[in-house]
């Protein structure tokens, strides 16, 4: 009864992998570097996203640029035309939770998220 | 097998009341204006973005693997190999899709199960009818003979 697209997602990736399938997708270079500053923005949660919202206003730094994929926003209904960046952020704890002890200033947390969650700081 | 039956909607009923959040507002289904934007943006909360909630120490312990979930998974990867979904669309169905009350009551690979039903009868691959004709089939093999 159903009439399945079957080129999607299981025929791109086969014999290469995913994110693999999707690499040169985004038709450009990074936004961003490694280093960089960036803030994580506060767009509007509905319906799907990764990006949790604790990380949402504080700020990081790129730790690694890691590939390129649809974001998990379109990927979750399917839609693979359009591709971004995804960066690995590094976070000190201490600048997302205001209570987290001066003893583990040190600690670090990071996570990852598609480009149109960042901006530079 | 009638009575039974009414029996167990009455239990079900009283297991629902007792998995139902606290009731922190007066009232169901509020006029927009009672409505703050603080409580709207927690009421759209994704389910699985626990980060920051308030909760109690986890207990770690070892749990055995059970065939059934093994199952279950490698269902969900037939799916995607036969082009029904991608991984990401099983993500949101069986982590965002099905609310806080079934995310955090439900064993893991039963929202695996759970949504791999769904996106076949989503994606029209089979009708809601027939699921419920076989699940009643299956249910019935299993009911201790009369």
């Amino acid at each position: 009864m159903s009439q399945h697209d079957r080129t999607h997602h299981a025929k791109i990736a086969t014999g290469k992998g995913d994110p693999q399938c999707f690499k040169g997708t985004t038709g450009g270079p990074p936004k961003f570097k490694v280093g960089d500053r960036v803030r994580i923005k506060d767009l509007p949660d509905i319906f799907y996203t990764r990006c949790q919202v604790y990380t949402r206003g504080a700020v990081g730094e790129v730790a690694v640029i890691t590939h390129e994929s649809p974001a998990p926003e379109d990927e979750a209904w399917g839609h693979v035309d359009h591709s971004e960046w995804f960066y690995i952020v590094r976070f000190k704890q201490k600048d997302l939770w205001p209570e987290y002890p001066d003893a583990f200033g040190n600690d670090s947390l990071q996570t990852e998220f598609s480009e149109r969650w960042l901006e530079l700081a | 097998m009638s009575a039974s039956t009414r029996d167990e909607v009455m239990r079900h009923l009283k297991a629902v009341a007792e998995i139902q959040p606290p009731v922190q507002q007066t009232g169901k289904a509020p006029y927009a204006s009672d409505l703050t934007h603080e409580q709207y943006r927690a009421y759209l909360r994704s389910p699985h973005d626990v980060g920051g909630e308030v909760d109690v120490p986890v207990e770690w312990t070892e749990e055995e693997s059970e065939a059934w979930g093994y199952r279950a998974y490698v269902t969900t990867e037939c799916l995607a190999w036969r082009g029904v979904w991608c991984a990401e669309q099983r993500r949101r169905m069986q982590n965002v899709d099905l609310g806080t009350t079934q995310y955090l009551g439900l064993p893991y690979y039963g929202r695996w199960l759970l949504a791999a039903a769904r996106i076949l009868v989503d994606g029209g691959h089979i009708t809601l009818t027939e699921l419920m004709n076989k699940l009643d089939e299956v249910k019935k093999r299993h009911e201790p003979a009369r």
